[in-house]
């Protein structure tokens, strides 16, 4: 409890200098004395919504957020059951507009907000790369060396003096190792000496905190030994973008009443007796959401990728693959039985050159052309935050008429200032890309993923694609997720309303789409579609106005974009090495070593008084040499977690001499009072 | 040691001379100057510094030579100026990306029923706004709309949110997931069990887990579509034997053993694959045969359990409970608990070897995120619900034998399948036949193909008329379906046929009503092709 008054306590936000805040008192008001509506009725709330908001924007004083003020208990049941720690009370505090602070922090300071958008009149950059100094290269590949000299004397000496436990690796009783020595040693010898950073089990919601399960090994990681306690720890790994990971508030509100209505699972596959309505609002939900014509949902991000790519090219196809591209891409490639070339990570150049090259040759052996060239790449990359350049692949895709193909799992909903993903980030029509996919299971909170499209491809690829004759359909609770989370992102427009229902025809010249509800700051003006007219939501489905008028979420997303910019900033001011662009919310911090990796993780995690859940990755998924911690910045973040983020990595940088970059550098304190500027001079 | 340094000494001068007469050459070449200075201050400042660069230089001369060897090895490229690449891309045209769909595969898919509300035994259909009998969903047990599941899905939902946001290795693995993966271990008596997040991806990871290039597989010719998939990815060698002909299976496991020893390879792993139902016809493979075949000729197995997980045994632990054979003797058994417990997700039981193993190797769990929490404990409901309630899987017996009588005594159609199956495939009698060859060649263990079984069936028109008894059905209340095939994908063409699955959530009544429905729209079809 006595961190709860220190200044530095990273998550105890004040109640107090909040309700002087119009924005909060009217959002307070909004969301838990007005009833909630049905969507048939809710145009005049959308309206009320429309001037309060307008008030608000006229009316809004900065709220001080440093100020602390010793933050209420309230029995929050979910918390109190299995949560003994002492971050509890400051983590859990109140429960106000209808969210959990363990899971959505509150942050009502306006300032703290971006707008994450591409500023047409800058060309695109390239990624930098920093490298660190010699010597820091020199230790890591040494440290390998070492682990895999070690490593192999053990084996060796084991499988003379210690057969017993290396029974599994020889052919015994006529059976050959299940897992050969060599295919195992690295699991064996190298990741299992770092095991303790995976594969940590949590409970309850991965949100802005996160609940892990304490444990602890007394055989060197073979085996964990859990304490029965959990620690409450700052959450910032989970790929919770949006924030949308809640047990409460409207979403999961929204979710409890489908399971309610339609039990938890769909029975069966998509085309074999498994497909139900909301399969079909949720499908046509997405396909506005995106911007196209029509969308398919698959009850897996990962299968997203690997049963639909096999129906978009086969033999005599070619797929060209960025480096990085996640596994489930490369064995949808694999199976599809097309050829497959990489280039160079994010490399445009080695993209035109490769491009030329493949068309130019043709196929291997016999020359013949290419039947189709399909270019994959990412939106954003989850391992090195670093975006695609869109523009220039589709000025490319003019000149070599290539198929583009782009993974947005990671860019949807947590890039562009609609948070469209990277077309809306760039501002260029989603019909420029052939085929987008993209994941329920990050931004939105839910589970699975999705094809956008013209109506030609989805509908091919719904008999085509191995999901939809083999592959369970996604459950109605995870398309209730995903629909009450697109409709608070675009917004319930109440055109068509207007023509139908007459109960609310007295009010006829309300025009929400062009009036913009949204009382952005920005005038709303761009491409994709805009709200969603209410006659494609379930009809039962009731919307509280902050999620109707499309406020709620466009907090989230500016948020968003705003911790993302404002960590990384802070990173690269405090003197880190850091890879991706400045919008990403995916944050890489190199470390380089193994070593320190794993110390820094063991680190974070034990730090007194907030304890930080990070991630760390290395070889084989990063380059050797280039281990890292992986940030992943959340809107559920207040402002001042992402301090606490600093300050922690600030001391742990200085310990384990992880700060090799170049640059000015910042005191830490300078960076937390000057955070507003930093963000917006990046 | 005077000795020595007096035969070296010619030798040392002449080195030096050597030394003398290359620095002088290479301070000749322009620039060198530049690169001896750099050489000596990086020097003086971090001697640790040139060794670094030495071995950098060397890795890149490597990866030079090897980039280099590559390319050759690709194939010759012609040359080309840029001006005639530039041309070659101007006259390419690329095929559309994707071709319009056939006449007939729009009437397929415009043919799936959409269902309003809940779906379960008896849900409405959205299009005509009627309440149908289903023997289409996967409810083997009745659990679909179960109310405490639903209880237990909303109290879960209020503690752990929706989505677990992350994969399993990165804060992705929830306590719940962690218990149902016990309570399948505990339910089947292995020793673990690992939770993917979809049924279908979970063998297609399982298999490349395990084998690999130059690993045996031994597989049914009628395995389903995904472990098609999955012996696709590994990149072993594949035998097949005969559609569940365990004769023919013992053949291949000693003709793959003779070879072994003719060539003298060493021992290198083998695995069996099969399924228990089949999914695509519902037999059902004789696991005690299988298992003692395995032990002899030290073959590890794979057991596809999709169908039969949830659905046969006494309590739905699936084959090996119906043939009270110890789950341990199968090395992976892979169920679905989508089609199971009426939940999502599927998963891999066996040693903790081999699910620990999988917590590295198989892709899709390593990288997808875990399945929602909420799902995860429908599916831990599910199991006790199983345990405590044999009678389910009795009652879906007595409704399997009811659907059987009356199919099998409809005239034009052929019931296919074990008769404890709980899903009933029936194909047409009389075959649409097409012009052309046999589809097959000579029975032969390295090729998926059966041996010719006579003339080849006209796939579309076959289809078209169970589609049209599936109408018909529909039309009358009952809602069957086709089982759906990827026509061009599959490595065997198989029969179309319709597929119905029992359900125990039916009286044995509704069923016979129901399957008598679909008996009288099979005469009404083949009637009026008939006429
Ligand atoms: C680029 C990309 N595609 C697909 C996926 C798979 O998505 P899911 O976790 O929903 O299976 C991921 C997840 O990590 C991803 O990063």
């Amino acid at each position: 409890m006595a961190i709860l008054t220190a200044s530095r306590s990273p998550c105890s936000l004040s109640p107090s200098p909040r309700s002087q805040d119009p924005f909060w008192v009217k959002k307070r008001y909004s969301v838990t004395q007005l009833p909630p509506i049905t969507v048939t009725s809710h145009l005049s709330t959308v309206h009320e919504a429309e001037v309060h908001s307008r008030s608000r924007t006229i009316t809004r004083t900065p709220t001080p957020v440093h100020s602390v003020t010793p933050s209420k208990t309230s029995g929050d049941s979910v918390l109190d059951e299995s949560d003994d720690h002492n971050l509890h009370a400051a983590l859990t505090s109140e429960k106000t507009s209808n969210t959990v602070q363990s899971e959505f922090g509150h942050c009502a300071n306006q300032s703290y907000r971006y707008i994450s958008q591409h500023n047409p009149d800058k060309p695109v950059a390239e990624d930098e790369i920093e490298e660190p100094p010699y010597y820091i290269l020199f230790t890591t590949y040494f440290s390998y060396l070492l682990l895999v000299v070690i490593g192999h004397l053990r084996d060796l000496l084991g499988k003379r003096f210690a057969k017993s436990s290396f029974i599994d690796l020889m052919i015994h009783d006529g059976y050959a190792p299940l897992v050969s020595d060599f295919q195992s040693f690295y699991a064996r010898r190298l990741v299992q000496r770092v095991n303790d950073c995976f594969y940590q089990p949590i409970s309850g919601v991965a949100g802005r905190t996160i609940l892990v399960y304490d444990r602890y090994s007394e055989d060197f990681n073979r085996t964990q030994t859990y304490t029965g306690t959990t620690t409450r720890a700052l959450n910032i790994s989970s790929y919770n973008y949006l924030g949308f990971a809640q047990a409460h508030g409207s979403y999961a509100d929204a979710v409890e009443e489908s399971i309610k209505r339609y039990g938890v699972s769909a029975c069966g596959t998509r085309l074999e007796g498994g497909t139900c309505d909301l399969h079909r609002i949720a499908e046509a939900l997405v396909a506005r959401f995106i911007g196209t014509e029509d969308a398919l949902i698959c009850s897996m991000g990962f299968a997203t990728n690997s049963t639909f790519i096999p129906a978009l090219v086969g033999k005599g196809c070619l797929v060209i693959s960025d480096e990085h591209n996640h596994a489930s891409a490369r064995i949808g490639v694999r199976q599809s039985g097309a050829c497959v070339r990489m280039f160079k990570h994010n490399d445009m150049g080695s993209l035109e050159e490769l491009l030329r090259e493949v068309i130019s040759q043709g196929q291997p052996k016999t020359h013949r052309s290419w039947k189709k060239i399909l270019v994959i790449v990412e939106g954003l990359y989850s391992m090195e935050g670093t975006m695609v350049n869109l523009p220039k692949i589709i000025e490319l895709k003019k000149k070599y008429k290539f198929y583009l193909f782009v993974d947005e799992a990671h860019s949807i909903g947590a890039l562009g200032p609609h948070g469209r993903g990277v077309a809306d980030y760039f501002n260029v029509p989603p019909s420029s890309v052939d085929v987008l996919m993209g994941t329920f299971t990050k931004s939105f909170g839910a589970a699975g993923g999705y094809i956008a499209g013209p109506k030609l491809l989805i509908n091919s690829l719904r008999m085509h694609g191995h999901s939809g004759p083999h592959a369970e359909a996604m459950a109605p609770p995870v398309l209730m997720q995903i629909v009450a989370t697109t409709t608070s992102i675009m917004g319930v427009s109440s055109v068509d309303d207007l023509a139908t229902s007459k109960s609310t025809s007295h009010q006829p010249t309300f025009k929400p789409s062009t009036n913009g509800v949204a009382m952005s700051e920005v005038e709303d003006e761009y491409l994709h579609p805009g709200m969603v007219p209410a006659s494609a939501l379930p009809t039962w489905f009731s919307i509280p106005s902050s999620l109707a008028d499309g406020s709620e979420a466009r907090e989230r997303i500016r948020r968003l974009a705003f911790n993302a910019r404002y960590l990384r900033a802070g990173l690269k001011k405090l003197g880190f090495i850091t890879y991706g662009h400045p919008s990403s919310p995916i944050v890489p911090l190199l470390t380089f070593n193994p070593g320190k990796m794993l110390m820094f993780a063991q680190m974070m995690r034990t730090r007194k008084p907030t304890p930080l859940a990070v991630v760390v990755i290395a070889y084989p998924v990063t380059p050797l040499v280039t281990s890292r911690v992986r940030f992943c910045v959340s809107a559920s973040h207040t402002k001042e977690d992402i301090d606490v983020v600093l300050r922690a990595c600030d001391e742990i940088g200085d310990i384990l001499d992880l700060k090799h970059g170049k640059g000015k550098r910042w005191p830490i304190e300078e960076i937390v009072k000057r955070s507003v500027e930093l963000v917006h001079s990046i | 040691m005077s000795a020595g340094n007096a035969t070296l000494e010619p030798l040392l001068t002449w080195l030096t001379l050597i030394l003398a007469q290359l620095e002088r050459t290479f301070y000749k070449v322009p620039g060198s100057a530049v690169i001896a200075r750099y050489v000596r201050s990086s020097h003086q400042n971090d001697p640790g510094r040139t060794v670094l660069e030495l071995i950098l230089i060397v890795f890149a001369v490597r990866t030079l030579m090897q980039s280099r060897s590559r390319d050759k090895s690709e194939g010759k490229l012609i040359k080309f100026s840029e001006k005639e690449i530039d041309e070659l891309i101007d006259e390419w045209t690329p095929e559309p990306l994707s071709a319009p769909l056939t006449e007939w595969e729009q009437r397929d898919l415009a043919s799936v029923p959409v269902i309003a509300g809940p779906n379960g035994p008896k849900p409405k259909i959205l299009s005509t706004g009627k309440t149908v009998i289903n023997l289409a969903s996967y409810n083997f047990a009745g659990l679909a709309g179960n109310e405490h599941i639903k209880e237990r899905a909303i109290e879960t939902l209020r503690k752990y949110g929706l989505g677990s946001c992350g994969p399993p290795g990165f804060y992705g693995t929830v306590d719940v997931h962690l218990e149902l993966e016990r309570d399948i271990a505990d339910f089947l008596g292995t020793e673990s069990a690992i939770l993917y997040s979809q049924g279908f991806v979970t063998i297609s990871s399982v298999i490349p887990a395990f084998c690999k290039r130059g690993d045996i597989i031994v597989a049914d010719r009628a395995v389903n579509f995904a472990i098609q998939k999955g012996i696709q990815i590994s990149r072993s060698t594949v035998r097949w034997y005969d559609h569940n002909d365990l004769k023919s299976l013992e053949d291949v496991l000693i003709s793959v053993e003779k070879d072994r020893r003719k060539r003298g390879t060493p021992i290198t792993r083998r695995f069996i694959i099969t399924e228990g139902i089949f999914e695509r016809d519902g037999e059902i493979v004789d696991l005690p045969k299988l298992i003692e075949l395995k032990h002899k000729y030290k073959y590890r197995l794979i057991l596809d359990e999709s169908i039969s997980f949830g659905s046969v045994g006494r309590t739905g632990r699936g084959l090996t409970e119906l043939y009270n054979v110890p789950a341990s003797q199968v090395d992976m058994l892979v169920g679905s608990v989508a089609n199971g417990l009426c939940s999502a997700g599927g998963f891999c039981a066996g040693s903790t070897i081999v699910t620990e193993h999988q917590r590295i190797n198989g892709t899709s769990f390593v990288f997808s995120a875990s399945m929602p929490p909420l799902l995860a404990v429908a599916g831990s409901e599910g199991i006790s619900f199983l345990r405590n309630t044999p009678s389910a899987l009795t009652s879906l017996q007595e409704n399997v034998r009811a659907v059987r009588a009356v199919l099998e005594k409809t005239e034009g159609i052929a019931v296919v399948g074990h008769r404890a199956s709980p899903i009933v495939h029936f194909h047409l009698k009389i075959p649409c036949i097409a012009n052309g060859s046999a589809n097959g060649i000579a029975t032969n263990p390295t090729t998926v193909m059966p041996p010719p079984t006579g003339p080849s069936f006209d796939y579309e028109a076959e289809e078209k008329i169970l589609q049209d008894i599936v109408d018909d059905a529909l039309a009358n209340g009952v809602f069957i379906t086709r089982a759906k095939r990827l026509r061009g994908q599959e490595m065997v063409e198989t029969r179309p046929t319709v597929r119905i699955v029992v359900t125990a959530a039916l009286t044995k009544k509704e069923i016979e009503k129901a399957a008598g429905v679909v008996k009288g729209s099979v005469a009404k079809v083949l009637g009026k092709r008939k006429a």
